[in-house]
């Protein structure tokens, strides 16, 4: 049987092609991976600023029981649940809304991605001026006679429910997944949709049973990506999250620049432990990849 | 004196710190691995040797300083003003680069673990728990400030000087400059501000909403006040840390704070991270008071247009409290000869006065006036002043000293607890 152009010559070439890739692969990991080792043993005593020198597990266990890690973790999975909900809800509505050939449909699209122009601490600025309580919402409420002072305007930013920023998050990724919401709607192409409809389908039938099954397999790599980005987000965090509780990446940066040596450890904890999500989130989607190819269209 | 830079996307702080490692334990290999050897070595040869032959060595070399690079003010005299009169007096291409306390710590930490040899920098601004942190890590190189022709001058006798935050400098840093804590107020708004810590408390159940105070090191610098002034002053505290005594501070600073939360910005709630952000909220009319850990940093904000012209610094009664910064030789140090010149130039009357100037960053002089020569005496008295600047007699009237390292961590992390504890109970005693 003969070889496929497209997939080289010999045997050994082709070997030789793995080499090079599994090489290319373990260089773009090992510093991840070092990185996690390093952390390892930063957590158990042995390593960083601090360090006793002997194997312990009492950073772990500090982190472990106090309760502001585990606040904080909720509020970050929370808020990064959210946003990435929000964002995915924009794009897929972008992404159906714009779908056709047309100016206005180009046009609409193009706005939409225009928030992935925009670095993240600036979108973080931009709220603030936005959504603060001496901000422009703020004002413009108050100058329509909808509250009675500026500071009457519910609270937005720094507020314990992480509005500002899931809304901030949710927006400037909102662009990003909207891209390829658009991209995949176009390269599976409308036969199937205007069949259902040709069937009788209602729109909301047709956007139910026939466009989104065919949407969300194909966002579900974006969705994991923006979950993950956004969980581990600090400049947003840092300008739009509360103080209590604090957000895993602002515990983190408060751990790695406490005063106190010996609570520098504790970063490195948490950041093995926001890792620790991040990967399970990905294993998941593996998973469910997974368990959903075999009838993936 | 301490600032508000954010860090780094910091989830990534751990991962980035060990791709370092992981870089300087490769790269280093193949350097000088004795580069702290090599430093120490350099210096003491330095320190027996006569200044003329240090300036020698020093010429044509580059010095990499690490500093807080947040304030415009500061950067302008450092980037315009310092560097091109090294470069031209002594031949010194001077390079500041951003790092402050913590990621100074950290990051010689791992230079140290890399087992990197020389470092990047050699010089660093530092004081109060970072120069603890670093002499406990023995990161710094020393002693050598004392080698430095214009120590001579230095204001030794002040206790804010000579001391570091109760520790003794031992030859490892050489004072920089010096400030002191000021609550800032707008003189439209609040015409008739608070004048001791009874008065503030009145003045913030008055005015619900309107009075924070952040996260970071002037946040703490302010609980110390407060922990001064509940506790029958600094002497209390003075002599090292007493847990005890500490234990007891904390309760009463604590039942303050948490007596006046519900009339605190958000109802004492959530509270700014950092400085950067009470500055803005104050400037945005959304709280009456700012702080900061020098007390002219108003008349620079205002220049900037961070804060209003009509803003002011404000001493409470109760005390305010001075402390004085530094430079430091990393452990590692390429350039020591470099950085000592460095240090000897920033002692210079002509530096300390230039940065003296309202119109340049308004840090205070570590120099004893009656020690410098007569020419710069007077041009020092006859330095104009911002009307907003506070008098040296309220000052110097005001002015309280910082104690031992340890109060301030504790009482950092243990105000986190309490805050974070969702019963309001107490931490543990340390």
């Amino acid at each position: 049987m003969s070889e496929a152009p497209w997939r080289g010559g010999s045997v050994h070439t082709r070997r030789g092609h793995q080499a090079a890739g599994l090489l290319a692969a373990t260089l773009l990991a090992l510093p991840v991976l070092v990185g996690i080792a390093y952390s390892f043993k930063a957590s158990t005593g042995l390593a960083g600023a601090g360090a006793t020198g002997h194997a312990s597990l009492a950073r772990l266990v500090q982190v472990a029981r106090d309760p502001s890690t585990w606040a904080g973790l909720w509020f970050t999975l929370c808020t990064a649940a959210a946003a990435t909900v929000l964002a995915t809800i924009a794009a897929v509505a972008v992404a159906v809304t714009f779908r056709r050939d047309g100016r206005a449909s180009q046009a609409g699209r193009l706005l939409a991605a225009f928030p992935m122009t925009i670095p993240h601490v600036v979108a973080g600025v931009l709220s603030v001026w936005t959504l603060s309580q001496s901000g422009t919402l703020s004002r413009i409420a108050y100058a329509f006679g909808l509250t009675a002072r500026p500071a009457d305007m519910p609270t937005l930013i720094y507020d314990r429910f992480g509005i500002g920023m899931i809304v901030t998050l949710g927006w400037k990724e909102a662009a990003f997944m909207s891209i390829v919401a658009s991209t995949l709607l176009a390269t599976r192409g409308s036969d199937a949709e205007e069949a259902a409809q040709t069937l009788g389908a209602s729109s909301w039938s047709v956007f139910r049973r026939v466009t989104w099954p065919l949407l969300w397999r194909g966002l579900a790599p974006a969705i994991i990506a923006v979950f993950v980005f956004v969980l581990g987000n600090y400049e947003v965090a840092a300008l739009l999250a509360p103080s209590n509780p604090l957000a895993l990446p602002l515990l983190v940066a408060e751990r790695a620049a406490d005063p106190d040596l010996t609570r520098r450890g504790d970063a490195y904890v948490v950041s093995l432990l926001l890792l620790s999500i991040a990967v399970a989130t990905v294993a998941v989607h593996e998973w469910v990849r997974a368990r959903w190819q075999p009838i993936a269209p | 004196m301490r600032f508000d830079a954010h860090a780094l996307p910091v989830h990534v702080m751990a991962l980035a710190a060990a791709g370092a490692f992981v870089f300087l334990a490769n790269v280093g290999g193949c350097a000088d691995p004795r580069g702290a050897v090599a430093t120490q070595a350099t210096l003491d040869t330095l320190r027996a040797r006569p200044w003329d032959s240090v300036r020698a060595r020093a010429r044509g070399t580059e010095v990499v300083w690490r500093m807080w690079r947040g304030d415009p003010s500061i950067n302008a005299y450092v980037d315009g003003w310092v560097a091109p009169r090294l470069r031209d007096r002594f031949g010194i291409s001077l390079h500041a680069v951003e790092g402050q306390g913590p990621q100074i710590v950290n990051d010689l930490v791992v230079e140290r673990e890399a087992r990197a040899g020389r470092g990047s920098a050699s010089l660093l601004w530092i004081n109060g728990e970072t120069f603890a942190n670093l002499r406990h890590e023995k990161l710094l190189a020393g002693p050598w400030s004392g080698r430095l022709p214009n120590s001579a001058f230095v204001d030794s006798a002040s206790p804010i000087i000579r001391r570091d935050f109760e520790q003794d400098p031992a030859g490892y840093e050489s004072p920089w400059g010096r400030v002191q804590f000021a609550l800032i107020y707008d003189t439209v708004r609040t015409p008739s501000p608070p004048r001791d810590l009874a008065q503030l408390a009145s003045w913030i159940r008055a005015h619900p909403g309107r009075f924070t105070f952040d996260q970071g090191f002037t946040g703490t610098t302010f609980q110390k006040l407060l922990m001064y002034g509940l506790n029958g002053g600094v002497s209390q505290f003075q002599g090292g840390f007493d847990s005890t005594r500490y234990a007891v501070a904390r309760g009463r600073v604590f039942s303050w704070l948490d007596s006046l939360r519900p009339f605190l910005w958000r109802g004492g709630a959530t509270f700014p991270l950092d400085v950067a952000v009470m500055h803005r909220l104050f400037a945005n009319g959304d709280i009456d008071f700012s702080m900061s850990n020098n007390q002219n940093d108003v008349i620079g904000k205002s220049r900037q247009g961070v804060l209003p012209s009509t803003a002011k610094p404000l001493l409470l009664r109760d005390g305010s409290i001075a402390n004085a910064h530094y430079v430091g030789i990393p452990f590692n140090a390429p350039n020591p000869a470099g950085a000592m010149v460095v240090a000897d130039f920033l002692l210079s009357a002509e530096a300390q006065l230039e940065k003296q100037r309202p119109a340049v960053w308004a840090d205070g002089t570590v120099l004893d006036l009656a020690k410098v020569p007569a020419e710069w005496r007077d041009r020092f008295a006859g330095l104009g002043a911002d009307s907003r600047e506070l008098s040296a007699d309220s000052l110097a009237r005001y002015a309280v000293p910082e104690v031992s390292p340890r109060y301030h961590e504790r009482l950092a992390a243990d105000w986190r607890d309490h805050l974070r504890s969702n019963n309001g109970s107490m931490p543990k005693t340390p």
